[in-house]
């Protein structure tokens, strides 16, 4: 596939997830990643302060998860990307375009700890029993109920107006009838509970009814027991400071792929495979993968942090020497 | 044929062996033969086949292998060539000490049938080649193929 081909696509689908936007659903996730986008924009120039409160992350067996929306703002403001897994309630039977709730890379939920910008969330609202969610749900909908019969009863007595006025003058009889109708209908009207309209609240569903956080993820500590994770955190934070948005690259066999810019934007630079300084790599692998960075149009990287807590990079690319 | 005694021929002599060049080489007294036998073909393939100028050895006593330097032609800059055998492993480290001579860097793998691959190596982040106009805007074309195909 041509490069110029990926680029126009890229554009193109960028107008599409724009059109995914449903008449009066303002929660699809992908149009809050474009206005976070946007938001992270204007933020370009005080990247280094997080004022903003803690996003909270829920931990599923290890992995980190964020779940709201506010939260997946803030992640995307602070210049890091995630993973989204969901599916889309409207589109579910497809991989495009997936919902929450957004796994975090281990480098990513490491960079929030170490900002003190992670809380933890607990797993279930155990505070929130069931059964304050039916009694709030119940008191809700009364009030609603409440809400739509005064409502219905305006528009009967406006539909019982519009029938008087618009009946021919001499139709007194009629008129005079639509008339008691309308002073009965005060003492008379009653509003079924079957012709309530129910709204059903999809951008609340559950998951900010949590608590706020109460604990602040530790941050993270160099653990020293994996070099290669470690040599992996510290390449995430170096280039994540030097304003490159970074994502697993997975499908690219080395560990991260590096972005100079918002990933819905750009496509990605480099191919990023930490090693740490000593560790022996066989020669073949580092044939591979400087070739098939080639292929992809990609410069490969080879990072290792140094002693002096700098990272150095190494730049691979084809010679052009058949 | 012959009678048995001397009557066998000699085996030709191995010319590598006899070769300046490599002789040149082997007085740097690098330990690893393998080494020095892929640094030969590289010598060769850049004298002989591209043509290169000014090639010559020199050893890296960190590392302990033999390294060329060249120019491509006249006035061009000088690389480093670093040859090694190709089920070698190299680490991180020694590509740095090769960086760190100053020059562009060019690693070389030698297969065992002498085939060569030659990567470029570089400090820092190099942005690749950006992608060649004009560009065309695909637009619904990709969503009316995949209605098609349905």
């Amino acid at each position: 596939m041509k490069r110029s081909e990926l680029c126009s696509r890229r554009k193109s689908s960028v107008g599409i997830a724009s059109s995914l936007v449903l008449p009066g659903r303002r929660t699809c996730p992908q149009v809050v990643l474009m206005e976070a986008l946007s938001c992270g924009e204007r933020r370009l120039g005080s990247d280094e302060e997080y004022a903003a409160p803690a996003v909270g992350v829920s931990l599923c067996d290890s992995a980190p998860l964020v779940w709201r929306m506010q939260d997946l703002r803030a992640v995307r403001a602070q210049g890091l990307v995630g993973a989204l897994l969901g599916s889309l309630p409207r589109t579910p039977r497809q991989n495009g375009r997936l919902g929450r709730p957004l796994l975090l890379l281990p480098e990513e939920e490491g960079l929030l700890r170490e900002r003190r910008a992670a809380a933890a969330l607990p797993d279930r609202c155990q505070d929130w029993g069931g059964a304050e969610l039916r009694q709030k749900h119940e008191e809700e909908e009364k009030k609603s109920f409440e809400e739509q019969s005064v409502l219905a009863l305006e528009d009967r007595k406006l539909a019982l107006l519009r029938a008087m006025t618009g009946a021919e003058s001499g139709a007194t009889s009629a008129d005079e009838a639509l008339r008691r109708r309308l002073q009965a209908l005060d003492q008379n009207f009653t509003f079924p509970q079957s012709a309530m309209a129910v709204q059903l609240s999809t951008a609340r569903a559950g998951l900010s009814y949590c608590p706020e956080a109460r604990a602040f993820l530790q941050a993270y500590g160099p653990t020293g027991a994996e070099p290669r994770c470690d040599a992996r955190y510290q390449v995430f934070r170096d280039l994540r400071g030097r304003g490159f948005y970074l994502t697993s690259a997975g499908k690219f066999g080395g560990d991260f792929l590096v972005y100079p810019g918002d990933p819905l934007r750009f496509h990605a630079h480099f191919i990023a495979v930490c090693v740490s300084l000593d560790e022996s790599v066989c020669l073949l692998d580092v044939l591979a993968v400087a070739r098939l960075g080639s292929n992809v149009k990609k410069t490969v990287l080879l990072c290792s942090p140094g002693p002096d807590a700098r990272v150095c990079y190494t730049s691979l690319q084809w010679s052009g020497m058949i | 044929m012959s009678g048995a005694s001397g009557g066998e021929k000699r085996p030709p002599p191995n010319w590598i062996l006899q070769h300046p060049a490599y002789q040149q080489m082997k007085d740097l007294q690098i330990e690893d033969s393998a080494q020095v036998h892929a640094a030969f073909l590289v010598y060769m393939d850049l004298t002989e086949v591209r043509r290169w100028k000014e090639v010559s050895c020199v050893k890296s006593s960190e590392l302990q292998v033999v390294l060329l330097e060249a120019r491509e032609k006249e006035g061009a800059p000088t690389l480093t060539i670093l040859p090694l055998p190709a089920h070698q492993s190299v680490t991180h480290k020694s590509i740095r000490h090769v960086l760190d001579r100053g020059f562009p860097v060019l690693l070389c793998a030698v297969a065992a049938d002498s085939t060569l691959v030659y990567q470029r190596m570089t400090d820092g982040l190099v942005t690749p080649d950006p992608p060649v106009g004009p560009f065309q805007d695909m637009g619904r074309r990709q969503h009316r193929k995949r209605r098609q195909q349905r």
